[in-house]
C-alpha cells in the first residue's frame, strides 16, 4: 500500500491533518487488503509448503468430512463435496498437466499430514481462490479499483461520502461492505484458522526452526486519530529489542539506515557509511558475475536489496512483528488469541519466534483484522448519520502555502510489513524521494559489520532432507511472504546497469 | 559442502536467490539476493508531490 505511506509522507511534510471520514476509509481498505492477502498468502503461496497434493489422490472423502467437521462449523464439510474436490483433483493429474500444482516436492518426506488432512486443505486452496475475488470488492467499492486504488489524495480522499447520492458512499455500500465483512469473518474464522491449527499441530517442529534475527519492529496502523504517524493506532508501533518480552521502545524514525557495503550500490562518501533515508543515494555498481553464473561471489556485492538497518540492528517486519509488538504493549484481543492458538499447540511463546510462529502471526492477525472490520463500518456509518460528509482537508492544497523546504516521512504498516516513505520537497516539488520496503528489511544482505538479514540469519539451523528438493527453505522464506518487486531500490535512469540478471 | 541456489524463488511477488551452504543435513550459511531492480523513486524527483502515489503505487499491488 505504498500510496498510504507516500500521502501521509508528504502529509507530514506539510503538517495536513486529514478528516475523520478519510481516515475511517483508509483503514477499510487496508483491512480488506490485509485479510485478501494474507488468506491468499497462507492457502496459494505458503500452503504447498506443508501439505501434499498428491496424498490429497489418497484421502477418504468421508474420513475428510469427519475431520473437518471436528474442527470447524464451516458449512461446505460434507463427504459429497471433498469426493467432488478429490475426483476433479484426479483428472488434473490423470490429464497429464499438473498446472498449478506442477513442480511441487510431493512425496518429500517433510511432509507429515495424513491424506485426508491434505484433501482438507487442496479443498480450502481451491475455495480460497473463489473466496478471495468476492472480498476484495470491498476495495473495488472504496478504491475505484484493485490493485491499485484511486481514490487517494494528498489531505485525504477523493471518493464522496453522501447518504442521498447514489454517486457517493451511501447506506446502499454501508450494506454491500458489512455483507462484505461477515464473509471475511466466516472464512477467516470457520477455514483459515482451523487450517493453521490443524495444518501446524503436525509441524510442531517449525515452531524452533527458522527464527532468525531477535529484533522486531512495527510502526503501528489502523489510526485513531487523523495525524501522520500518530502513535494512537489500534495495532500499536514499536521496537523489541534482542527478543526483549519486557520492553518496548518507541521507534524513533531518525535510527533507520541503509548501507550497501554488500549491495551493488555505490555511496558518494563510502559504501559502509549507514545514511538515513533523507540522505538516501542510490547509484548502480554490478560487480556480481556475468551471468549465466552458477554462484554468486557471496563474499563480496550480492543483491540489489540495501541492507537496512534499526539502530544498527538487522531487524524483522511483518504480522509476527505487530504481534509481538502489540503482545508486549498489552493488546487485550491480541493477547488472548495469541494465548489461545499457543495453549492449542501446547508450546509456549518462545515459539513464536519460529517460521511456524511468523505462519501463525499472521493468521491470528487475520482474524483480528476481520473482527474489527465491522467496527469501521459502523464508525463510518455513524458519521454519515451525523451529517459529517468531509472526506479532503483542502487547506494546504494550494503550493503558495507550502513552505519553501519542507521534509516529511509516512509510516505505514502494510500486509507484509512496515512500509515507510520518505520525501524532500523544495520550491513545491519533490528533491528526494526513498522508500524503505517490508521485503527489503527481511530480504536485507549483510551490512558493513557484516550481520546476516532476516531471511538469511533464520535459514541458519535449519534440517534439509535433500538439497536437491530444499522444501525446508521454502517453508522459512515463503514464512516472510516476500514481496520483491518492493524490496529493490531503484537505479538512477542515466546509469544503464552493466547487466541484466536473468532469472532461471 | 554442498551448496544449494534456489533461483527463482516461486510463490513470491518479485525475483529472489537464495544460496544455501548445508553441511551435515542442516544449513549453515546462507544469503538472499534481489535480483531485480526498479526505478520509481527517480521517476518522482522534480514531481508534484501531490502526485507521488499514484506513481510509487505501482512499485507493488499490496
Amino acid at each position: 500500500m505504498h500510496s498510504t505511506s507516500s500521502v501521509r509522507a508528504v502529509e507530514n511534510a506539510l503538517g495536513i491533518v486529514i478528516p475523520d471520514n478519510a481516515r475511517i476509509i483508509r483503514n477499510l481498505i487496508n483491512a480488506i487488503q490485509y485479510i485478501q492477502d494474507h488468506v491468499i498468502h497462507f492457502y496459494h503461496l505458503h500452503a504447498l509448503d506443508w501439505v501434499d497434493v498428491m496424498s490429497a489422490l489418497k484421502a477418504d472423502p468421508v474420513k475428510t468430512a469427519s475431520l473437518a467437521q471436528s474442527i470447524s462449523n464451516w458449512y461446505n464439510s460434507s463427504p459429497t463435496h471433498f469426493r467432488a474436490v478429490q475426483n476433479k483433483l484426479k483428472a488434473f493429474v490423470e490429464s497429464g498437466q499438473l498446472g498449478l500444482f506442477a513442480s511441487g516436492y510431493w512425496g518429500h518426506p517433510a511432509y507429515k499430514l495424513p491424506p485426508e488432512a491434505n484433501l482438507m486443505a487442496v479443498a480450502h486452496y481451491l475455495e480460497a481462490l473463489d473466496w478471495q475475488k468476492d472480498v476484495i470488492r470491498m476495495q473495488a467499492l472504496l478504491g475505484a479499483k484493485n490493485p491499485h486504488p484511486q481514490t487517494y489524495l494528498v489531505g485525504g480522499m477523493s471518493i464522496p461520502v453522501d447518504p442521498n447520492s447514489q454517486n457517493a458512499i451511501n447506506a446502499g455500500s454501508l450494506a454491500f461492505m458489512k455483507d462484505i465483512a461477515r464473509k471475511s469473518l466466516d472464512f477467516v474464522s470457520q477455514v483459515y484458522i482451523p487450517d493453521l491449527l490443524a495444518v501446524a499441530s503436525f509441524y510442531k517442529e517449525w515452531a524452533s526452526i527458522g527464527g532468525g534475527v531477535r529484533n522486531y519492529i512495527s510502526v503501528g496502523e489502523f489510526q485513531n486519530d487523523n495525524i501522520s504517524n500518530t502513535t494512537n493506532c489500534w495495532l500499536p508501533g514499536g521496537f523489541i529489542r534482542n527478543r526483549d518480552l519486557t520492553k518496548l521502545e518507541p521507534v524513533d524514525h531518525m535510527k533507520i539506515t541503509e548501507d550497501v557495503a554488500r549491495a551493488w550500490y555505490k555511496y558518494g562518501d563510502g559504501d559502509d557509511k549507514a545514511k538515513h533515508p533523507w540522505d538516501g543515494e542510490t547509484t548502480p555498481n554490478y560487480t556480481g558475475p556475468k551471468p549465466p553464473y552458477k554462484s554468486l561471489r557471496t563474499d563480496q556485492k550480492y543483491s540489489w536489496v540495501k541492507a537496512i538497518r534499526y539502530d544498527g540492528l538487522p531487524t524483522e517486519v511483518g504480522p509476527l512483528s505487530r504481534m509481538l509488538v502489540a503482545y508486549v504493549a498489552g493488546h487485550t484481543r491480541v493477547r488472548e488469541v495469541v494465548d489461545m492458538v499457543l495453549k492449542k499447540l501446547g508450546v509456549g511463546l518462545n515459539a513464536l519466534f519460529s517460521t511456524l510462529g511468523r505462519t501463525a502471526a499472521r493468521g491470528i492477525e487475520t482474524l483480528l483484522i476481520a473482527e474489527m472490520m465491522p467496527n469501521w463500518i459502523d464508525e463510518l456509518a455513524g458519521k454519515m448519520k451525523a451529517g459529517d460528509l468531509k472526506i479532503h482537508a483542502d487547506d494546504k492544497w494550494d503550493p503558495s502555502k507550502w513552505p519553501k523546504l519542507a521534509r516529511g516521512y509516512g509510516f505505514h504498516e502494510a500486509p507484509r510489513g512496515f512500509l515507510g516513505h520518505w520525501v524532500v520537497i523544495m520550491d513545491g516539488v519533490v528533491q528526494n524521494y526513498q522508500c524503505v520496503v517490508p521485503g527489503g528489511w527481511n530480504s536485507s544482505p549483510r551490512d558493513a559489520a557484516g550481520q546476516r538479514g532476516p531471511y538469511e540469519e533464520a535459514l541458519i539451523g535449519t534440517p534439509i532432507a535433500y538439497p536437491d528438493k530444499p522444501v525446508e527453505i521454502l517453508r522459512t522464506i515463503h514464512s516472510f511472504d516476500p514481496c520483491m518487486a518492493c524490496a529493490i531500490h531503484l537505479v538512477d535512469s542515466g546509469h544503464n546497469p552493466i547487466i541484466n540478471v536473468k532469472v532461471r | 559442502m554442498p551448496k544449494i541456489v534456489v533461483d527463482p524463488v516461486t510463490r513470491i511477488e518479485g525475483h529472489l536467490r537464495i544460496e544455501a551452504m548445508v553441511e551435515g543435513g542442516k544449513i549453515v550459511d546462507a544469503w538472499s539476493s534481489g535480483t531485480m531492480w526498479r526505478g520509481i523513486e527517480t521517476i518522482v524527483k522534480g514531481r508534484d508531490p501531490r502526485e507521488v502515489w499514484l506513481f510509487v503505487s505501482r512499485i507493488c499491488g499490496v
